[in-house]
């Protein structure tokens, strides 16, 4: 070594450090404020790789980062950095997708928790425990799904149906909203999503007959702008006025007042896409579960919606699932991606219903394209004709309970896909480079038949008996490949349990996703070959991200063993019974001081 | 000096202090009270700023504390002109802050109620322009237990019905005119201190009197240990108009009423 060049470096050194030393000077009047979520810094998260601003990692709801510094050749030495416990006794299911931002992690949890953490140190920043009434009603567990970043607040609703603003810096509450009436059935539990300054929910409470709506809030002070409900008759609001009713009237496709409550919750989140200016809210099961209560279509309910959120009005729809008897909800993720055809680029949408079928849509508006089955068995339809863009039904549903000898208990049937669906909640992946969707699906069916039921504020408005059977010994979960513009199966990968986490797709010809075994696993994207996995402690049903920062590539991903499966998996329940609950977030890299760039 | 002062600023109980008559103000001084913990106190309660141990600072309490949920306690500050605040805190509690007083159209003096762990000085330290705080306090012994026990709505599983509700009275002539008010206040609410088992801390930040103009005549920043449904006394200088109260907890539940 030599002295020149030692001195050399120390003075290096030392410029530096007088240079932080300024900066710290300048900012300090400030006590380090966020940096501020821009609406440009939200419309780039899908390009940008060093934060996570929000849920789907971009608006449009791919989850696809272009990162490959991770990629399908190193994936097999990605090794834990930390590892953060949520902590007491709340250990439910941690269905939650991490937000990054300004070196900070923002993850929401069971029972409407939120921490921020330092995300290099795994260090917890501050806390925040909503404080809940006794009589919530969350019908399938107390998951919160995430948050959103706005400005220098982060947004997240609770199982009580309110809306939170919290300092980023602090954890002190800015504003908070009540969105509905708990003990009327309602919930939140899905992530915010953030357009144009707007932060718009919807409601989680289809099982207990309430109204679906979306809303559009002022992101900076909780200021409603908009409300769109999703059943057919009610009034919409834009700045307070009347802004027409959702269908233009009552009773076109419901019979008398069951419209009232209608159901077609808006539980699952939406996606925006900045190309056609629309957001897709999906929307739930129309109420009650029993169909022969409420002949007709049931608009708005199992179907896309597309708001433009300048005016809060309905652009187009499609429904998936119409007079819904199975609870098909269609609420499950509507993701705008660029189908190539005949030479021209068609602005497209990909959606994977619980009903079993994948439905590529024009976004534009909202025609189908082609719908082909995701999963090995569906019996409620045979296909969907590409040109009403109706199912074709078999008839198998379950019987009138009017007509039954004993006027309670319609004939059963057994159907697949079951009610908890080809597919739930779970969001699915897309990827740009392979040009296929990656879908969390499985494979089961039910028993299903309907009771008589009649609406009571609070209670749950069913109307059916049901219990879950899987179809295969070996496996219900299955993730799978397809081909959009092809509806071609390209790979799956088959688990035991059930799949209930959300997919990542990355530039690294890599595919993430969790299993309630407790395992994070990568595939190839190409072709589906399992390359790393990794046991976490408790099933994974959240949804994992990815980023980079000071020149190293971040995975992370919740683990907590919860949702639906276990308190409606019938059958399925019992054999999932063994995994055990928790509680956590774990953040992966690869080993050594910094990957190359690629 | 020793005195013992006994005064009954609220209806419906005896309260006994002793405190120190006024002396100058000086670097170090023997707290008067004994206490283990005053050194601390000092630098995290008053910022380590100039003090004096202050007779005209009186702070009222039973003896013993029947309830440590509920212990009543009162002070108040007379002869020392105009004051910015008033930070209350007991010594030997795990969360040592209880609320801070900004007088602004009103006596400087407040009743209410706290909960403590253990026996504990409870101490009012009133600021005045100089930049001096003038302390006083007084000794509540207690069996114990008081910041750690869940609330008696929480076993009941009632504190959300009546989350936030308001009840008041008021009394003119509080000091033989019309112009000055009594003024007490209940505002449901648990008042969690985070320290009792599964259960976070969940409590009132901020509370303000105003007229409907927004004027405002007090304000309270409050802490864990002031008592669930807390009840507070002020004397304030309203002359019978109409009265605002507004406040947040801190999951953001807002406290609205109009105090007629």
């Amino acid at each position: 070594m030599n002295c020149t060049n030692q001195g050399g470096r120390l003075g290096h050194r030392l410029a530096v450090s007088i240079l932080a030393g300024s900066i710290l000077g300048a900012i300090s009047g400030s006590a380090l404020a966020a940096k501020p979520v821009t609406d440009a810094d939200i419309m780039n998260d899908a390009a940008t790789t060093s934060d996570v601003l929000t849920y789907g990692l971009g608006t449009e709801g791919r989850r696809h980062s272009p990162l490959a510094h991770i990629n399908a050749d190193n994936v097999g030495d990605l090794v834990p950095a930390w590892a953060f416990s949520f902590g007491g006794e709340k250990q439910r299911g941690q269905e939650s997708q991490p937000l990054i931002h300004d070196g900070k992690m923002f993850v929401t949890g069971s029972y409407s928790r939120l921490w921020a953490i330092d995300v290099r140190s795994g260090e917890e920043l501050w806390q925040y425990e909503h404080r809940l009434p006794d009589g919530i009603l969350p019908c399938c567990d107390v998951v919160n799904r995430g948050a959103a970043l706005y400005d220098n607040l982060v947004l997240f609703g609770t199982l009580d149906a309110q809306l939170v603003a919290l300092d980023q810096d602090t954890g002190k509450v800015v504003w908070k909203e009540k969105i509905d009436d708990f003990k009327g059935g309602y919930s939140f539990t899905s992530a915010p999503l953030i357009v144009k300054g707007l932060v718009i929910t919807g409601v989680s409470g289809g099982e207990f007959g309430i109204v679906g709506r979306v809303e559009a809030r002022d992101a900076k002070t909780g200021k409603v702008v908009w409300i769109r409900p999703t059943v057919e008759g009610h009034m919409g609001y834009l700045n307070g006025k009347e802004n027409g009713i959702t269908g233009g009237a009552p009773n076109k496709t419901w019979p008398g007042d069951l419209w009232k409550t209608g159901g077609a919750a808006t539980w699952a989140g939406g996606t925006y896409d900045p190309d056609t200016n629309l957001i897709f809210y999906g929307t739930g099961n129309p109420a009650p579960w029993n169909a022969h209560l409420r002949p007709g279509d049931n608009l708005y309910s199992t179907s896309t919606v597309a708001i433009n959120p300048d005016t809060g009005k309905i652009v187009w729809h499609y429904q998936f699932t119409p007079n819904d008897g199975w609870d098909y909800d269609g609420v499950n993720e509507t993701v705008a991606f660029d189908l190539e055809q005949g030479g021209s680029t068609v602005k497209a949408a990909g959606h994977a219903d619980r009903n079993g079928f994948f439905y590529v849509m024009n976004r534009e508006n909202g025609k189908l394209m082609n719908a082909f089955p995701f999963v090995d068995q569906i019996d409620w339809a045979k296909g969907v004709d590409l040109k009403t863009g109706r199912p074709i039904e078999t008839g198998m549903r379950p019987g009138n309970p009017a007509e039954a000898t004993d006027g309670k208990k319609g004939s059963q049937v057994f159907v697949a896909p079951s009610f908890l669906g080809g597919k739930n909640w779970m969001p699915m992946a897309y990827s740009p480079d392979t040009k296929l969707f990656y879908v969390p699906a499985n494979e089961w069916g039910m028993d299903i038949w309907n009771e008589p039921i009649a609406y009571k504020r609070g209670a749950a408005y069913l109307g059916a008996g049901f219990t879950i059977k899987p179809l295969n010994k070996d496996y219900i979960g299955v993730l799978r490949a397809y081909d959009p513009a092809t509806g071609k199966r390209v790979w799956e990968y088959k688990n035991k349990a059930p799949l209930w986490g959300g997919v990542l797709t990355t530039s690294g010809n890599l595919v993430f996703t969790g299993t309630p075994e407790g395992y994070l696993k990568a595939f190839d994207a190409k072709t589906g070959e399992e390359l790393w996995k990794f046991q976490t402690g408790s099933g994974v049903v959240g949804c994992p991200v990815t980023w980079d920062m000071d020149g190293e590539q971040y995975v992370a991903v919740t683990s907590g063993w919860g949702g639906a499966v276990p308190l409606w998996g019938g059958d399925v329940a019992k054999s999932v019974k063994y995994l055990n609950q928790g509680g956590s977030v774990w953040v992966f890299k690869l080993p050594g001081k910094r990957m190359a760039a690629n | 000096m020793l005195t013992v002062v006994s005064r009954a600023l609220n209806s419906g109980f005896i309260a006994v202090a002793i405190t120190l008559l006024a002396t100058p103000a000086s670097g170090t001084q023997v707290d008067p009270l004994g206490s283990p913990q005053w050194e601390f106190m000092h630098r995290t309660m008053l910022d380590g700023a100039p003090y004096e141990f202050d007779g005209r600072v009186v702070v009222m309490t039973p003896a013993s504390a029947e309830d440590a949920m509920n212990v009543p306690v009162s002070f108040r500050v007379e002869g020392l002109g105009p004051i910015e605040r008033v930070v209350v805190f007991a010594d030997l509690n795990p969360i040592h802050k209880v609320l801070v007083f900004h007088p602004h159209d009103a006596r400087v003096a407040l009743g209410f109620r706290v909960k403590i762990e253990q026996a504990t000085p409870i101490r009012a330290a009133a600021l005045t322009a100089d930049g001096v705080w003038h302390v006083g306090g007084a000794w509540v012994d207690a069996a114990g237990g008081g910041c750690t026990s869940p609330g008696y709505t929480r076993a009941a599983g009632t504190w959300y019905e009546t989350l936030g509700q308001v009840r008041h009275h008021r009394w003119p002539g509080a000091d033989g005119g019309d112009a000055v008010e009594r003024l007490r206040l209940q505002v449901m609410h648990p008042m969690d201190t985070g320290l009792a088992e599964g259960i976070p801390a969940f409590y009132l930040e901020r509370l303000e009197v105003t007229d409907v103009t927004g004027k405002p005549y007090a304000s309270l920043e409050l802490f864990e240990p002031v008592s669930e449904n807390p009840y507070f006394t002020l004397d304030i200088n309203a002359g019978g108009r109409p009265l605002r109260l507004s406040g947040r907890d801190l999951n953001g539940n807002r406290v609205e009423a109009e105090l007629d």
